[in-house]
């Protein structure tokens, strides 16, 4: 984008012409755009690099178990050279799901609150208060679990496996880290972001929207089961997906509360694992085992495309959510 | 009309005014259970950090003993300083050019979005996989030796990447066209536009971003455990093993000894107490900018 | 921009606060080998740093020793205690200078050691107990038990602190009717080596179930990292049992209890116990011996020793001279003022023969085909 004629006449420090640029200065921008765009190919070399890598160490492991094998296979014992990542896989599944069972109603409830049903002085200090649990580190929130909500859970826990011990998947012995747990203390960890977008996702609904269900004389709620929620589906659908991949990707506080059994545990009281807590816990004693160090990476290639695919599902639900929007179900006349 | 929609035009009776009142209700009281973890962990932490600390507790490495003083977190508040700054040199100006790229010379074309969906992706990978990278390029492969600070900056920096990217990308969208325009029309070249008008215009917003992503490397542990491991004493030596305050949290955090796990509750204070400034200090700026997204 | 002051000065701040506490620093010089070597007299101190890891059974004592050594010679000794497993492997790997562990490397083991280039030696250092601790309430002595009673416990097959097998070996106690939660290691651990096997010495269930290993299939129980793990999940854990080195039972005044020897005595870990169980052995060559279930009827049945590992040859295994120089001086310094520090934290010094055989497996070790010279 040159200078046009209009300027043509004008002249800088030096009597030069602006049109004229000194040779150097001329030198210096293709320089600097190939040096940026070198800077962003970058990127994308390091990606495939990190993604070959990753299977090339990984594939000794599958090679000798077959990725089903792998994957599907109940037996993780290092010191008879098994390794079969079920129970590790069973463990993410169970503690995501009890995170996003937990959590996600929250998030979306605080969302709804911040952006429907908080007076405005609070709305802002609220906004804060919720981004400020993103910034505790995960070690805090392990340290927290196992010293204070563990301990203090287990005989409500225990009542509650006692009580209702007939509903699968609950019964028998309480022990102090367990799925629970886990899955209790990533819920707390997702709520952030899943609040965020959501928030982001609720406040892009059209003004006129919200307005003419009042208008029609909706209460506050009817408002926003009519205009706020239909529209938003999409969006909270995203938000709840990235929420899963964080909680599916999720180290070290796991790894504190879990118990690190690398069994199914029979109830959501008993210890498990998951494949993120196994990479932290053993790759110590993997450092002269080639194939159990195979193994552990091929569980980090697998919780790799775990949050791969699900961060890509995220990302197509949020992007439909930011389309212009389609007359919500309630309002056809 | 809808059969809600028909519901509404009639008056508001008392059950819908309950039904309103108890879903009101609810959302409240789920608002609040969200914010009752975070009101408990900060008064955890104060409860039983704040006993923790004492002159030494800052200033003496932890020695390791199990009988007699086990010393204090000294190294791991240095070599978490240490191992950040490191991560930020790298990181910050590799995804600020970045950020630049895509704004300015890629904008919509088929590799900037190819290199923009491959950001995105990088921030769903978790910090572990990151830290397994790094041991197997750098570590195993024994590169300069085998745990290292700077390996463990290195895997920090590639997490904070797409973080410094994503915000810095933000930030350079919105400074407006017209100075760029304005700037170019008088003749500058492009790269005096990019460092003379576009990179000072949008500078408390890319801090922002930069102190934010910092905050967040400062509390990760996972990287760390595959690259600078654990170590006692405190250096100056990237190429050694470095301690963390992540790490040092981490190890003290299974003990049976009551202060030890009594100095695992300090070293997490002072971890979000940092962080916490440091997310502060973000969004100061943040503030004040003229810039906000 | 006042931004920018408050960023430039805040980076000021932890730059001046960084260089402070560095500056203060005397201790530990920084390390990559470069050190000044002391040929007796020892006016000058040897300085550098050397990496271990291994074992948490002696992390207790190679702590201290570690304190010690470094006082007397300027050398930081940095011990990770991640397990015998990360112990062996590290090792094997050639990350840390030396390894510990408590169970002789098998020999699939060593095999993969030798890969780097020279043998891996062991080097025996102290004996310590493996308590039976527990963590009940109206239990406030050492009860006693024997093997197979121990085997069903940690099997799962008795559940409740008054069981009879239990009431029968300790008539006249008051056994409350918790149950009984087990605490055991959950990486790889030579404490559970010596562990299992003396279980499979007294236990057919147990010889065919889980087996003996530094990792095993555990009917029950929870799963803790390190010898601290375990004695932190006894200690949180009402009704539990789990099995410690005697060092964490004592710091955690845990009751222990009283295990019934070969020679059918119930014995109390002690130091004297635990030093009977080496009388008399004769270890191998390679002094690759196990001290569980000794027939002295002193003795305490599972008592272990436990190894340094080193290379026979450091420097073709890619270690650098110095560093050899630095670990053979810690090795010294454990094969001698180091035995006089053990019985202060229940760890029983080796008894002479075994001693001069460490001694004289230290004094062989090489670099590059010559011995290690200038060693204090």
């Amino acid at each position: 984008m040159e200078a046009g004629s209009l300027t043509s006449r004008a002249t800088v420090r030096g009597g030069r012409s602006i049109h004229e640029r000194s040779p150097r200065s001329r030198a210096i921008d293709p320089l600097l755009k190939w040096f940026l765009s070198g800077l962003a190919a970058l990127i994308l070399v390091l990606i495939a690099f990190f993604f070959i890598r990753l299977f090339i160490e990984a594939k000794p492991a599958f090679d000798k178990f077959g990725y089903i094998g792998f994957v599907f296979d109940n037996s993780w014992v290092p010191s008879q050279q098994l390794y079969g990542a079920l129970p590790l896989v069973v463990g993410t599944i169970i503690t995501s799901a009890i995170a996003l069972l937990l959590g996600v109603p929250v998030a979306i409830a605080t969302a709804l609150y911040i952006t429907e049903l908080a007076p405005n002085r609070v709305k802002a200090p609220l906004t804060v208060t919720v981004e400020l649990l993103a910034a505790v580190p995960s070690v805090v929130y392990g340290l927290w679990g196992i010293a204070v909500l563990a301990p203090k859970l287990q005989p409500a826990e225990q009542w509650f496996s006692d009580t209702f011990s007939f509903l699968p998947l609950v019964g028998g012995q309480v022990s102090i880290p367990n799925y629970f747990i886990a899955g209790l203390i990533l819920a707390i960890m997702i709520i952030p972001i899943v609040s965020a977008i959501s928030r982001e996702v609720m406040s892009t609904v059209p003004g006129d929207h919200k307005e003419a269900a009042l208008a029609l004389g909706a209460t506050r709620w009817e408002m926003i089961k009519i205009a706020v929620l239909p529209y938003s589906r999409a969006g909270i659908s995203g938000a709840a997906m990235l929420g899963l991949g964080r909680a599916i990707g999720e180290t070290i506080a796991v790894t504190i509360v879990i118990g690190n059994a690398a069994d199914i545990g029979s109830t959501i009281f008993s210890q498990g694992y998951t494949l993120a807590a196994v990479i932290a816990n053993e790759f110590g004693e993997a450092a002269s085992d080639p194939i159990h160090r195979a193994a552990l990476i091929a569980a980090g290639l697998v919780l790799f495309v775990l949050t791969l695919i699900v961060n890509a599902i995220a990302r197509y639900y949020v992007n439909r959510a930011s389309r212009p929007a389609s007359v919500p179900k309630g309002m056809a006349g | 009309m809808s059969a809600v929609a028909q519901r509404s035009l009639r008056p508001v009776g008392p059950r819908r005014r309950r039904s309103d009142a108890i879903a009101r209700g609810v959302v409240l009281a789920f608002t609040i259970v969200a914010i009752v973890p975070l009101v408990a962990i900060l008064y955890w932490l104060v409860k039983e950090g704040l006993g923790a600390w004492s002159k030494s507790f800052f200033t003496t490495d932890p020695t390791g003993r199990f009988l007699g003083d086990p010393g204090g977190i000294r190294s791991a508040i240095l070599g978490t300083i240490e191992m950040v700054a490191l991560a930020s040199i790298i990181a910050v100006p590799a995804g600020v050019g970045v950020a630049l790229y895509l704004v300015e010379y890629g904008k919509l074309s088929r590799f900037a979005n190819t290199v923009r969906y491959f950001v995105d992706v990088m921030t769903g990978v978790p910090s572990v996989v990151f830290g397994l990278f790094v041991y197997i390029v750098l570590v195993v492969t024994k590169v300069a030796g085998t745990f290292a600070a700077w390996k463990g900056a290195v895997a920090l920096a590639l997490l904070m990447l797409p973080v410094v990217i994503r915000s810095a990308e933000v930030v350079l969208n919105l400074v407006p066209n017209s100075l760029r325009e304005a700037a170019l029309a008088l003749g500058a070249p492009r790269w005096k536009v990019i460092f003379r008008i576009v990179l000072p215009t949008a500078l408390p917003g890319i801090v922002t971003g930069s102190l934010l992503a910092v905050a967040r490397a400062a509390g990760e542990t996972a990287p760390l455990l595959f690259t600078a491991a654990f170590v006692l004493g405190s250096s100056a030596d990237l190429s050694q093993r470095m301690n963390s305050l992540p790490l040092q949290i981490f190890n003290d955090v299974g003990q049976a000894q009551d202060r030890l796990v009594q100095r695992a509750w300090g070293a997490a204070l002072t971890l979000v107490v940092l962080v916490l400034l440091l997310t502060l200090i973000a969004r100061l700026i943040q503030r004040r900018s003229k810039l906000s997204p | 921009m006042r931004y920018k002051n408050l960023l430039a000065l805040s980076c000021c701040a932890v730059l001046a606060l960084g260089a402070a506490a560095c500056g203060s620093d005397d201790s530990s010089p920084s390390s990559g080998g470069s050190s000044s070597s002391s040929t007796g007299g020892g006016a000058a101190k040897a300085g550098g740093t050397i990496n271990g890891a291994g074992a948490t059974f002696p992390a207790p004592v190679y702590q201290e020793w570690a304190a010690r050594f470094k006082e007397e010679q300027g050398t930081t000794v940095n011990y990770q205690p991640i397990g015998s497993g990360g112990g062996i492997a590290q090792f094997s790997a050639g990350t840390v200078d030396f390894g510990a562990t408590d169970s002789a490397m098998k020999p699939d083991e060593i095999a993969t050691a030798e890969k780097k280039g020279s043998d891996p030696v062991h080097v025996p250092t102290v004996l310590g107990a493996v308590t039976v601790s527990y963590n009940v309430d109206g239990i406030d002595q050492g009860l006693k038990l024997d093997g197979e009673t121990v085997a069903d416990i940690f099997l799962g097959k008795i559940k409740k602190w008054n069981d009879p097998k239990i009431a029968s070996q300790n008539s006249g106690a008051q056994l409350p009717a918790t149950s009984i939660t087990v605490c055991h290691r959950s990486d790889e651990s030579g404490t559970t080596a010596n562990f299992t096997s003396f279980l499979t010495d007294y236990s057919s269930a147990w010889k065919s179930g889980p087996g003996t290993d530094k990792s095993v299939k555990w009917p029950t129980g929870t799963g803790a990292k390190g010898n601290d793990g375990v004695a932190g999940c006894v200690k949180q854990t009402k009704g539990s049992v789990g099995y410690v080195e005697q060092a964490y039972a004592l710091q955690n005044k845990f009751t222990t209890a009283a295990i019934k020897n070969k020679s059918g005595q119930y014995i109390e870990p002690s130091l004297q116990a635990t030093s009977a169980a080496a009388q008399g052995v004769t270890p191998p060559e390679d002094l690759r011996f196990s001290t569980i279930n000794s027939p002295n009827p002193q003795a305490y049945p599972i008592s272990a020793v436990t190894f340094l590992l080193v290379w026979a040859d450091a420097c073709k295994a890619g270690e650098n001279a110095t560093q050899a120089k630095l670990v053979k001086n810690w090795l010294n310094y454990g094969l001698g003022a180091g035995q006089q520090v053990a019985p202060q934290l229940q760890y029983a010094p080796l008894p002479d023969n075994i001693k001069t055989k460490a001694q004289a497996k230290v004094d062989g070790l090489q670099c590059n085909g010559a011995a290690i010279n200038g060693a204090s």
